[in-house]
């Protein structure tokens, strides 16, 4: 005896397929769907009848009302995958994106942290020192002579207890050396202090990046390759320097390194001054002096020191042509970098 | 210090190619900072004279001249203050071309108008010759000089360097000095003048005690030299030729011979008229208390006992070293002459120069250091030229009073020292003749060293040091080579001391933070808007440049106050600014001294790149306070607290202390409106100000992973009415005091209020607890247990109404 659930469930099944048949729209399809699957559908409708049914047919039924139950379902999303590939709706894709705000170095910090890379990769690590200092550590132990101009109250500022702003990051060589045996081989970026009149290229406060390499056997061959090797990291390899002899009290010889100008590749530009040479770095053999006042013996160890301005570099590689804009924080200037 | 090429072609052949010489000059060490050239000056510039100055009719600066060109005389209209008449002056006559030397333009001088009245030619400065800086007025010429001489033929061609020379080397301050330098670089020898002195009439008035020290710590040297019956008159062309080519101005032929031998050599003299020093004798000796003498310049100076003076025998008539005195110089009476050359310390003669404010050409060399030997030489030039050019006859030998002359220093060279010290192969040969060359006399010379004796002139040579930097000077720093980079690690990097730095300024960016630099230097003011500071806690400098600048900042909260101020005031109005950098206090108990801070500032849109209703959403609180916490999440401070806080900074009730280990690291919240009132503003401002030091040197002890539960979750809510006043923060932690087992997190999902279903100070608080065991699936029992003991505690000891 025929089953009248599965009989109906069969010839329902074909008509839900004829009707979701040739690409429906969503409406027919909801239609189809309340039709059969609807609360008052007719799924529902046969599930209700299963009570009044001969026992023997009640397990095939309700299978066959699962199966159906299913097929229903695939048959529908089969029907809205087809009416998907039309269009999920439309949207603008050209309209603004949420952006996360971007975060941006100010270009001193750049040109410090550009600098202090370039001599981690060559084997230097980073020292710090503070900025208020001694007398002792900015300029005697540096073999700065006691009646030497730069100690002047017209150029260092000083502190009631006879302390100063350092006016260099040399100070930092002198920490770093007492505090342990030699070899040394740091850089140290950090502001300075000197008492100028502001203008277009004078700050009171400005920031340098210090050099140091105590060893055995260093010599200026040492140290000039590797102000070569600088220039070329920086400014690229077309970059040329040279050496001029300088004086400086805590360095004997002392040069000033000069770096070929990059704005007109050595022609000779305004920048340059005509001289086709850019004033980078103070730099030169570690003075015996000093290497006697921190305790390293002389006959021994030697070294190189180096320093640079990062105002100047960062003008110089940005073409900033005053300094004081770099102490405004317009942010329309510091989101250029 | 400026020099002249002709000048120095006296005493060394050098290239006659100008930029090849500056080069060299500057490669030795003496950096030529500017060339000027001189004599340039364009056809149709003729000697003028003016005959008579008129106020032009219709403007106050001008003046109408009669001017003599020698061939006719013009009318003139000049704006320069000095147009006087019977000035001799630089005339610039119709059809002259003045061609400017940076752009190369020509500027013709034509007939014109200058308001209403005619001018026929210009009258003209130095400046307009290109002979120097001066702008002030018209160049004033030699009286002699003949109406209508080309000017060309009054000014030669020549070339002014100007040099900086370092203060090791005061050997270069003169035209001989730097000659002595060119020898080892051009080969070339060096040609010293001749200087032939006449047996002296030795007149023993003079000679008798003429010259007394009496501080022979200050003075250990002085030579005095009595030339009578000179002639005072103007110094020959070929004198003032010189003087003028380094931009000095002749007076007459006694000073301007004092002046030239102390640009030749390098020693400063001073000449005397005899009959103005009282018992015509000098006395070396301190200045006593409150004497005063009125110097050249017609200053007159209230002394010290710690300057030193050259004295006769009442009164103080120079200061040593430094300014000769009014009353006592060589004027057109003048007929005899005592001519000074001394060695005055140098620390001495800065230190009088400094402390009166006068610097000279004499005691900018003093103060660096003169050459013993150069103090007699000098003088014998000097007095040479004067017996030359002014007449007069030799009264007195050398007078010349000393102790007892410097030790000659000698310097041991071991040249595998210096070789290792250049990094370059040098042979002993070229060390030793480079020696030669400089005059540094080696001796004792073998295979591994030579002996120096240092030349009295070189006051900078005391090491081997000093010597490996001669021969890198002369060998050629360009001739260094370079060689592979030594790489060599000598420390871990652990010890680096700016990698956390890096690393935490790198998170503010990427949590999309500008970075801001500011000035350490602040006025007081600006130093107390941080109300956390009263005066007495600020560093002050002693020696400010202006009150503007007189205090280290002591935070970085006005700074960045100022630069939310700049911004807006020109119109970027959307802002996530920070700065990272060294703050000072004086009073420990707030902190030591010298410490990083952080400083954020948050204001404006949070998309203003979105429209409509996205576009009107504003940086609140909470979204500073979610980009630190991501920030300390990133640092791993995982222990950080927000509590209410009031601070002068913020707003009353919208502000939170932060602190980590139960320790205040700084506060945030919306800056107080007394800042922002005058900005014009129109969002609200929230700034963090957290000392970074915890920040920077947090220890994260090491990381080990932990397994990853691979059993399912079960969530609970928890809702509950409670008292406004009830922190999100007391039910976390009391929940975290309830020791839940399996609580893996609890998480806020909704929070309401309504007077009418809630009542009045009341809220509803929504809570999810998520629950899991690493090791097997939790049971619904046990779940619920947990859920319902904290339901009940949650009632029970937080005093909320359970919903």
């Amino acid at each position: 005896m025929s089953n009248p659930i599965v009989e109906k469930l069969n010839s329902a099944l074909l008509s839900a397929e004829e009707k979701l048949k040739n690409s429906p729209s969503d409406a027919d399809i909801e239609a189809v769907r309340i039709e059969f699957l609807g609360r008052k559908g007719l799924i529902p409708a046969l599930s209700k009848d299963m009570k009044d049914l001969a026992p023997e047919h009640k397990p095939e039924a309700g299978k066959a009302l699962n199966e159906a139950k299913n097929k229903l379902a695939e048959l529908l999303e089969a029907a809205k995958g087809g009416s998907s590939e039309k269009s999920a709706g439309f949207i603008d894709v050209t309209l603004p994106g949420r952006k996360r705000k971007i975060g941006k170095s100010h270009p001193i910090t750049k040109v410090i942290n550009d600098c202090v890379a370039i001599f981690r990769r060559m084997g230097f690590i980073v020292a710090e020192g503070p900025e208020i200092d001694t007398v002792y550590n900015n300029f005697d132990a540096l073999n700065t002579p006691d009646d030497h101009p730069s100690r002047d109250h017209q150029d260092t500022f000083y502190f009631s207890d006879g302390r100063l702003l350092r006016t260099q990051t040399s100070p930092v060589q002198i920490r770093t050396m007492e505090a342990q045996e030699p070899p040394v081989r740091i850089v140290a970026p950090g502001r300075c202090f000197r008492r100028d009149t502001p203008d277009a290229t004078h700050s009171m406060n400005f920031h340098q990046i210090e050099g140091l390499y105590i060893d055995k056997d260093v010599s200026m061959a040492d140290l000039k390759s590797i102000l070569l090797a600088f220039a070329h990291e920086l400014f690229g390899s077309s970059v040329g320097i040279r050496l001029r002899p300088h004086f400086f009290p805590f360095t004997e010889p002392s040069v000033e390194c000069d770096f070929s100008c990059i704005m007109c590749e050595g022609k000779g530009c305004r920048i340059c001054k005509n001289s086709g040479w850019l004033e980078i770095a103070g730099a030169g053999m570690v003075d015996p002096n000093v290497l006697k006042i921190v305790g390293y013996d002389p006959e021994i160890w030697s070294g190189y020191a180096f320093g640079m301005g990062i105002e100047r570099i960062a003008m110089i590689r940005y073409r900033i042509n005053d300094i004081r804009l770099l102490y405004e924080n317009d942010v329309r200037f510091l989101k250029q970098f | 210090m400026k020099i002249s090429y002709n000048w120095l072609s006296q005493y060394i052949n050098i290239s006659d190619r100008i930029e090849e010489v500056a080069d060299r000059l500057t490669m030795a060490g003496i950096e030529v900072e500017a060339i000027h050239r001189l004599g340039n000056i364009p056809e149709g510039i003729v000697v003028g004279e003016i005959l008579e100055r008129n106020p032009h009719p219709d403007a106050d600066k001008l003046s109408v001249c009669r001017v003599n060109s020698g061939s006719e005389e013009l009318q003139i209209v000049c704006g320069a203050p000095n147009c006087d008449a019977g000035k001799k002056v630089p005339l610039a006559t119709i059809g002259t071309v003045f061609v400017d030397p940076e752009s190369g333009k020509e500027f013709p001088i034509k007939k014109c108008k200058l308001r209403g009245v005619e001018s026929y030619g210009m009258l003209c400065s130095g400046k307009e010759l290109g002979l120097d800086d001066d702008h002030s007025g018209l160049m004033e010429l030699d009286a002699n000089l003949e109406i209508g001489t080309p000017m060309d033929k009054v000014i030669k061609n020549d070339v002014m360097f100007e040099l900086e020379i370092t203060s090791n080397r005061p050997d270069w301050l003169s035209h001989l000095g730097i000659a002595r330098d060119l020898v080892p670089l051009t080969g070339n020898e060096l040609k010293f003048p001749e200087i032939s002195l006449p047996e002296p009439n030795v007149q023993s008035e003079f000679s008798e005690g003429l010259v007394e020290i009496k501080d022979y710590d200050l003075c250990p040297r002085y030579t005095g030299r009595v030339i009578r019956n000179v002639k005072v008159k103007e110094s020959p062309a070929w004198l003032k030729e010189r003087l003028v080519s380094i931009g000095l101005r002749p007076i007459n032929n006694i000073v301007d011979i004092t002046n030239f031998v102390l640009m030749e050599l390098g020693q400063p003299l001073h000449a005397f008229d005899m009959n103005l020093l009282s018992g015509k004798k000098i006395i070396v000796r301190r200045a006593e208390n409150g004497e005063k003498i009125m110097t050249l310049d017609g200053d007159e100076h209230e002394l010290k006992t710690d300057y030193l003076v050259i004295a006769d025998a009442e009164k103080p008539v120079a200061l040593a070293g430094v300014m000769g005195g009014e009353h006592s110089g060589v004027t057109e009476e003048t007929v005899d002459v005592l001519l000074e050359s001394a060695y005055f310390k140098a620390s001495n003669v800065r230190h009088t120069s400094k402390a009166l404010g006068i610097s000279s050409d004499s005691s900018y060399r003093f103060e660096r250091g003169v050459d013993w030997k150069m103090v007699e030489t000098a003088s014998d030039r000097a007095t040479a030229l004067i017996l030359e050019l002014a007449g007069g006859e030799l009264a007195t030998d050398l007078v010349d009073v000393k102790q007892s002359d410097p030790e000659i220093k000698t310097l041991k060279c071991r040249f595998a020292k210096i070789k290792g010290l250049i990094g370059a192969d040098i042979s002993n040969d070229e060390i030793v003749d480079i020696f030669k060359k400089l005059e540094l006399n080696p001796s004792e010379i073998d295979n591994e060293k030579c002996v120096i004796t240092v030349p009295s002139f070189r006051l900078d040579i005391e090491r081997e040091a000093d010597l490996a930097e001669e021969v890198a000077r002369i060998h050629g720093l360009d001739k260094i080579p370079v060689i592979p980079v030594d790489a060599k690690s000598v420390a871990e990097f652990a010890k680096d001391a700016y990698f956390e730095q890096e690393k935490l300024m790198d998170e503010l960016i990427a949590l999309g933070f500008v970075e801001c630099v500011n000035y350490t230097l602040t006025d007081k003011d600006s130093a107390l808007k941080d109300s956390r500071f009263t005066e007495s806690d600020l560093v002050q400098l002693e020696n400010p440049i202006s009150i503007d600048q007189a205090f280290l900042r002591p935070s970085l909260f006005s700074g960045m106050l100022q630069n939310v101020t700049h911004n807006i005031s020109r119109q970027n109005t959307d802002l996530a600014l920070f700065e990272l950098g060294r703050v000072f206090c004086a009073n420990e108990k707030l902190y030591p001294e010298e410490r990083y801070e952080c400083c954020i500032a948050l204001t404006g849109r949070k998309n203003p790149e979105r429209f409509s209703a996205e576009l009107d959403e504003v940086c609140d609180f909470y979204d500073l306070k979610g980009m630190l916490e991501s920030l300390f999440e990133t640092r791993r401070v995982n222990d950080a607290r927000f509590s209410a806080y009031e601070d002068g900074r913020f707003e009353k009730g919208v502000c939170a202390e932060i602190t980590v280990d139960g320790k205040s690291i700084g506060a945030m919240g919306q800056v107080a409106s007394k800042f922002t009132k005058g900005m014009r503003i129109k969002h609200p401002l929230y700034m963090a100000i957290i000392n970074a030091d915890p920040l920077l040197n947090r220890k994260t002890g090491k990381i080990f992973y932990q397994a990853i539960s691979q059993f399912p979750s079960t969530s609970r809510d928890v809702a509950f009415v409670a008292d406004k006043s009830l922190e999100h923060q007391q039910v976390l932690d009391f929940i975290g005091n309830s020791n839940l087992k399996n609580l893996e997190k609890v998480e806020l999902f909704d929070i309401f209020e309504d007077e009418k279903t809630l009542g009045a100070g009341r809220k509803s608080m929504a809570y999810s607890l998520t629950f899991r065991n690493a090791e097997r699936t939790l049971t619904d029992k046990e779940v619920n247990a947990a859920h319902e003991k904290l339901r009940s505690r949650l009632a029970s000891e937080l005093n909320v109404e359970l919903r």
